[in-house]
């Protein structure tokens, strides 16, 4: 007898999916994690535009990363066109990234996520059993918005970046601004750590987790030119610039948004791969929480991917004072981007953003427009693990007797854990 | 009782939806003041049947699927209010593409195309599908905004929008004009306001993104910016970035 388990429209993520398993007794016969959110097309639909133009545009592949999307896009058409920014420069942007490391990360454990290990359906009830560490949750998402608005002029799609800088460099006296909020942010860790130790991870479902993420090469952790796979112990290295060996994307008839494999199998990228790979750079607060959380990698439950979010959190707000700081003391300088001469060229670049590593690759034309462009979104390159985290879920509850409807709920908090960001898999990748 | 309100997202970025969880020191006094009965974004348990007094809808209409839901919350709200620009003009991925939609899906997706299973239609505003109460413009909304048309609407106002261009609140900003003093092809005199002239207070020219300010002259604008010897095509596709299919309706080539 054939049955199917199905979740028809995932609740609390960004876009519109769903998970249809197909069971034939015991044995799963399908399990497809269905994207039917509308194409969007993006990168066919700025062929043509001026490169000065299009970094606005891929911004609106997605609300809640739309300053990483803005930044990854740049530093593509920088490295097409030579151009290296100036320190500061690197700085902001790696302040803007904690920003949003910390706003999308509070949003997903906290609003999303919390709900589900704690028998909730929503914030909305959270906040009627536990408004104390609701509204610490909000005020740190508050925090990586007003970081993100201060650098970009816009939590939400930033204006403020052009290629090789900024249409107005922040203030001293904004950076200043920061500050306070950034040291009460850190209070806030302290008791966000506090309330999370109270809340039990299931573990449900143990699958290894095959790591991918960029191997930092200087303080800012989510830039570089290299991404590092972790396979059975083994670090391979694959630099940014040969980024479709390691994607290889494929189309599935269920899914609006492709699949990625590297050499067969499938990757996952995020913060879970981020700190299994990089954890040594944890340090302060944020080991703190890694400690107090009973955090250790590799990890074989994804929904560990939860509290590895709340430990880069503190760490972007530790990071996010000692960028300030650092800033501060060098002297903030009113500085134009730097002149360039459109030519034909072309050039890639990821970095690590809060759902994992992005790439963004453009070829441009002589007169410097789009000839091609290519954005490959962490939650596309995760399709395909989730796909097999789901079979591995299905079949391990099935084996300790878990009723249809047990499972169908573990499917849905099995999906959240990896944060998809249904939005930004179908912006679509060209062949 | 509190009124029932649901908040809804067809194809887009999630925009408005970020923008109101990004309220974050009214929304506790939001969830207080309204029942947020069915927001598949931001809850698993929704009521999907009953009585809304307040639907906000963000994003685009391109499938049937997303048709069908749309007119089910036409038909249960009393009003239905079109959040962003999406919403409101069918925003970025209605834009003009330099190749018909055939030859971009095959840009896109490879040779071998999208399964034929695909509903995959061209994107249209709310308004093509049902009758749209109130537009809340933006890319993204601005939080202000959106509390200000809650709170009217909740105590039974009609909420005041403005119907001015971009220029009359960078002029309050004293700012620079981009446009004539710098020649960039800023959007500004065509684009409604309410963002308090936020790009071009970064040096940054409008580019049109809240969609176009009642009976805005777009040949004026494209004459203007032709002087400045700015390719008609090249500034044709950037003031249709936003709202595409809103102009092909509105335009006056005054």
């Amino acid at each position: 007898m054939t049955r199917t388990i199905s979740v028809d429209h995932l609740a609390r993520v960004e876009g519109h999916g769903g998970i249809t398993v197909v069971l034939e007794g015991d044995e799963v016969r399908k399990v497809d994690f269905d994207i039917f959110e509308g194409i969007r097309l993006f990168e066919g639909l700025i062929r043509g535009r001026m490169m000065e133009d299009v970094t606005q545009i891929v911004s609106r592949i997605c609300a809640i990363c739309s300053t990483n999307h803005t930044i990854t896009s740049l530093h593509a058409l920088e490295n097409a066109l030579g151009i290296l920014v100036t320190p500061q420069t690197r700085r902001l942007r790696d302040l803007a990234y904690q920003g949003a490391n910390i706003e999308s990360h509070a949003l997903h454990v906290f609003v999303l996520g919390l709900p589900d290990l704690m028998g909730h359906s929503s914030v909305i009830s959270l906040a009627g059993v536990i408004p104390d560490a609701v509204k610490i949750a909000l005020r740190l998402k508050k925090l990586g918005n007003t970081i993100q608005e201060i650098v970009g002029g816009r939590a939400v799609h930033p204006v403020n970046y052009v290629i090789g800088g900024f249409g107005r460099v922040p203030s001293a006296d904004e950076l200043l601004s920061l500050r306070p909020q950034i040291q009460k942010g850190l209070e806030d860790c302290r008791q966000a750590i506090e309330v999370l130790r109270s809340v039990p991870i299931p573990n449900f479902v143990n699958e290894p987790i095959r790591c991918a993420a960029i191997a930092p090469e200087d303080e800012a952790f989510f830039f570089g030119n290299t991404i590092e796979v972790l396979d059975g112990g083994v670090r391979t290295r694959i630099p940014v610039g040969d980024y479709r060996k390691f994607t290889n994307e494929h189309l599935v008839p269920h899914s609006h948004a492709k699949h990625s494999f590297y050499e067969g199998r499938s990757y996952m990228v995020g913060a879970l791969p981020r700190l299994t790979l990089n954890g040594d750079r944890i340090a302060g607060l944020a080991r703190k929480a890694w400690e107090e959380l009973n955090f250790a990698v590799p990890s074989s439950n994804i929904l560990m991917n939860n509290i590895a979010q709340v430990i880069e959190m503190v760490y972007s707000v530790e990071h996010a004072l000692h960028l300030v700081e650092e800033i501060l003391d060098q002297g903030i300088v009113e500085e134009a981007p730097p002149p360039y001469k459109p030519h034909a060229c072309a050039g890639a670049a990821a970095t690590e953003v809060p759902r994992g590593t992005l790439f963004y690759s453009y070829e441009i034309d002589s007169e410097g427009r789009i000839a091609a462009a290519d954005v490959i979104t962490p939650t596309a390159q995760n399709l395909s693990n989730a796909e097999e985290q789901l079979v591995a879920t299905v079949k391990q509850g099935l084996g300790a007797g878990a009723s249809d409807s047990i499972i169908e709920q573990r499917l849905a908090i099995v999906a959240r854990a990896y944060d998809p960001c249904i939005s930004c898999s179908v912006h679509m990748v060209r062949a | 009782m509190k009124p029932k309100i649901g908040i809804y997202g067809f194809s887009g970025c999630w925009g408005e939806q970020i923008v109101i969880l990004n309220c974050e020191d009214e929304l506790m006094d939001l969830f207080g003041a309204v029942d947020i009965v069915d927001f598949l974004g931001g809850s698993s348990v929704n009521d999907t049947v009953s009585r809304l007094l307040i639907a906000f809808v963000e994003g685009s209409i391109a499938n049937a699927r997303e048709e069908a839901a749309l007119r089910k919350v036409r038909d249960r709200s009393g009003l239905l209010v079109a959040c962003g620009s999406c919403a409101c003009f069918g925003g970025v991925a209605a834009m003009d593409a330099r190749s018909p939609r055939a030859e971009v899906i095959r840009q896109v997706y490879g040779k071998n195309g999208p399964a034929a299973s695909w509903d995959i239609g061209p994107h249209g505003p709310l308004s093509d599908f049902v009758k749209v109460d109130l537009n809340i413009p933006g890319c993204p909304i601005e939080k202000n905004e959106f509390l200000r048309v809650v709170s009217s609407l909740l105590n039974g106002d009609v909420p005041l929008m403005p119907a001015y261009p971009v220029c009359l609140e960078c002029k309050m900003r004293e700012n620079e004009c981009l446009l004539i003093k710098r020649g960039l092809p800023c959007a500004g005199p065509v684009t409604v306001a309410g963002c308090n002239a936020r790009c071009p207070g970064y040096n940054i020219a409008c580019i049109g993104c809240r969609g176009p300010v009642d009976e805005a002259n777009m040949g004026s604008i494209e004459k203007i910016l032709e002087q400045k010897e700015y390719e008609l095509d090249e500034i044709r596709r950037k003031l249709r970035t936003f709202a595409a299919p809103f102009l092909d309706r509105t335009e006056s080539r005054g």
